[in-house]
């Protein structure tokens, strides 16, 4: 049985692409806290964030977010005012300082002008606000990009790849920011074993390895809910 | 308000997107000045012009519409996933892209306005003309941009410029009334025509009819709010009504229109239409000598002019007519030799009898033009050794062998 408190709650969700299940039909449930997808280069790892985020839907299967169905048109807007979502690449506003990013994020998310001063100061960006993103560096660019994704302080936060290409340092600068964002953050990586969770995504198949269960990084975690991310029951 | 602009300022920063305005007002320019008349201020075709350039603007408008529905999908992340309308972002591209090609449509019409009132020294600028190519602009936005967005790819720009620019080309001026669909193929409107009333009228109701449907459907289906049907089927009905009046016009978009002529009276009466009213000095100079050529024959004139409509020419009763379609550099010869050619009998010209080519040496003298060669070279050497008053009298007494092209040799003595 699947928690009715999940985050996530997938029953017989498939994805399809290329005419190849990225993820074969399949029935589970994903709770709170940080929760790592890691798996193959390829394997669809972004597809499935993307349709976590409702952005994509599934090929079969029915999808809950934060207890909303998003094959029901009012509970796809309700849903989507509370999610979060970074892609890999979103640096597609160079010439926007991080202030006006975010401002413009908080636009669309129907947040006043207070929120975005709020979440600049939250992500440490208050100094840098007035500089465009293209002349940031990568680890503020993305704390740039974390504040346009939390301006409305959403419930649930999904991360495409968001430390990819930040040395250690900056990493574990930012891991706690990421585990602070929101009572459920979902992100892929390289190499999650930060994480409170991590999934793997291999052959269109959703699994906890128990190798990858223990993180060696615990020590960043925060006091968090226990959380049930729930072997899949593949239909 | 104050939030959508503040929206729509970063957007035009980020994208960049304005620096399209000074190109499409160029293309615009361009297009719109391939269909005016040389020389000639007629409001009518001013506004015709102004509206014929969407015909390039268009679908260069579609296409960067495409381009940026395309590019913008990456911006789906922060945009959709929002407690607004999902339709919000692409409502939001819409209005700036609109922005845009409606700012250079506005620069390309002052630009052909002022050239007009430059010209013509008076305002009688039709705005329903002016109206229908902005609504034919925003109508390719409209269709490049919803293409774009529900086809993201790059193919998709290439295909949207490719099919807006076949609908705006293949379809021929008078050919059928599908050539009134905007932008339509209307031509140039010389004087002595006029549009059809209400024209303009039927074409921006069909163009903002369109154009609204598509919108208002494509909100309906991204919102799956069924409250939109209503005033989408108002949309659909309103653009189903304007083409069956634009079908009713049957292709034509011109009517004859009644003008009063304005002359010039000394030493001959030389009328002509109000707009051209600053070719009178050069068309009577042009036209005086060959009167006086003619002064005396079945061909002599004292009055030209302006032919309306596409009838031939011919000197009748003392009055030579000319069509004189517009101003370019040389009008006024040009204007000379059509009277010229009224002159000549057309059944006895048309065949290939050796009296054409003598005739041609007397056309030429008339108005002023090289000697062509002619059968009997000394015939030709002889008529260019006589003087101004000889051949004014030798052709008072040739001229109906000259008209009929019946000429001879003998009809050149020594």
């Amino acid at each position: 049985m699947i928690a009715d408190v999940s985050t996530i709650v997938a029953r017989g969700m498939g994805i399809r692409r290329s005419g190849r299940w990225l993820l074969r039909p399949a029935a589970f449930g994903i709770a709170g806290g940080v929760i790592g997808l890691a798996g193959p280069s390829g394997v669809g790892k972004s597809t499935l964030l993307a349709t976590f985020a409702t952005l994509r839907r599934p090929h079969v299967g029915a999808l809950d977010v934060l207890g909303y169905d998003i094959g029901n048109a009012t509970d796809l807007r309700s849903v989507r005012a509370r999610i979060g979502y970074l892609p890999a690449r979103f640096s597609w506003a160079a010439n926007l300082t991080a202030r006006e990013f975010v401002a413009y994020a908080a636009y669309y998310k129907r947040m006043p002008a207070a929120s975005v001063d709020a979440v600049l100061e939250r992500m440490e960006l208050t100094e840098v606000a007035s500089i465009e993103l293209g002349l940031l560096p990568a680890d503020v660019r993305l704390r740039a990009g974390l504040a346009a994704t939390c301006v409305h302080e959403p419930d649930l936060v999904l991360l495409d790849e968001p430390l990819t290409g930040l040395d250690d340092q900056r990493t574990a600068e930012l891991v706690p920011l990421i585990r602070s964002l929101a009572p459920a953050v979902l992100l892929t990586a390289t190499d999650p074993g930060w994480c409170d969770r991590v999934l793997t995504l291999s052959r269109g198949r959703l699994a906890e390895p128990e190798t990858v269960f223990a993180a060696a990084l615990r020590p960043y975690s925060i006091p968090m809910p226990c959380q049930q991310a729930r072997v899949p029951a593949h239909a | 308000m104050h939030e959508l602009g503040r929206v729509l300022r970063l957007d035009a920063r980020r994208t960049t997107i304005l620096v399209a305005v000074p190109v499409l007002a160029l293309l615009g320019v361009a297009a719109a000045w391939r269909e005016l008349i040389p020389g000639v201020a007629y409001w009518d075709n001013t506004v015709v012009a102004v509206s014929a350039s969407v015909r390039l603007l268009g679908p260069v408008a579609a296409a960067l519409s495409a381009w940026v529905a395309v590019r913008e999908h990456r911006l789906d992340y922060l945009r959709s996933l929002t407690p607004r309308s999902p339709a919000t972002g692409p409502l939001v591209d819409l209005l700036l892209l609109g922005g845009v090609a409606l700012l250079a449509y506005g620069l390309v019409a002052l630009t052909i306005i002022i050239q007009t009132v430059l010209r013509a020294g008076t305002w009688e600028l039709p705005p329903a003309g002016l109206l229908a190519g902005a609504a034919a602009l925003a109508l390719h936005v409209v269709l490049g941009y919803l293409a774009g967005r529900l086809i993201p790819n790059p193919l998709t720009v290439v295909a949207v410029a490719a099919a807006t620019r076949l609908w705006d080309t293949l379809r021929c001026t008078g050919s059928s009334w599908l050539g009134l669909l905007p932008p339509a193929a209307i031509g140039q409107v010389g004087p002595f025509a006029a549009l059809r009333p209400g024209l303009f009228a039927d074409q921006l109701l069909w163009s903002a009819g369109l154009s609204s449907a598509l919108v208002l459907g494509y909100v309906l289906v991204v919102s799956r709010q069924g409250r939109l049907a209503v005033p989408l089927a108002a949309a659909v009905a309103l653009t189903a009504a304007a083409t069956v009046r634009l079908h009713d016009y049957g292709g034509a978009a011109v009517v004859p229109a009644a003008a009063g002529y304005v002359c010039r009276d000394w030493p001959l009466t030389v009328c002509v239409h109000p707009a051209l009213q600053g070719a009178l000095p050069d068309l009577e100079a042009a036209a005086t000598p060959l009167a006086a050529r003619l002064a005396g024959t079945e061909g002599g004139f004292t009055r030209v002019f302006q032919l309306p409509g596409g009838d031939p020419v011919a000197v009748r009763a003392g009055v030579a007519w000319t069509h004189l379609r517009d101003l370019a550099p040389g009008y006024e010869q040009r204007a000379a030799r059509e009277i010229r050619a009224g002159l000549a009998d057309p059944d006895a010209c048309t065949r290939p009898t050796p009296g054409r080519a003598y005739s041609a040496l007397v056309d030429a003298w008339l108005t002023d033009e090289p000697s062509p060669a002619v059968p009997d070279a000394a015939a030709g050497r002889r008529f260019a050794r006589w003087s101004e008053q000889r051949r004014r009298g030798w052709l008072r007494a040739h001229y109906p062998g000259y008209r009929q092209c019946a000429l001879t040799p003998a009809d050149f003595p020594r």
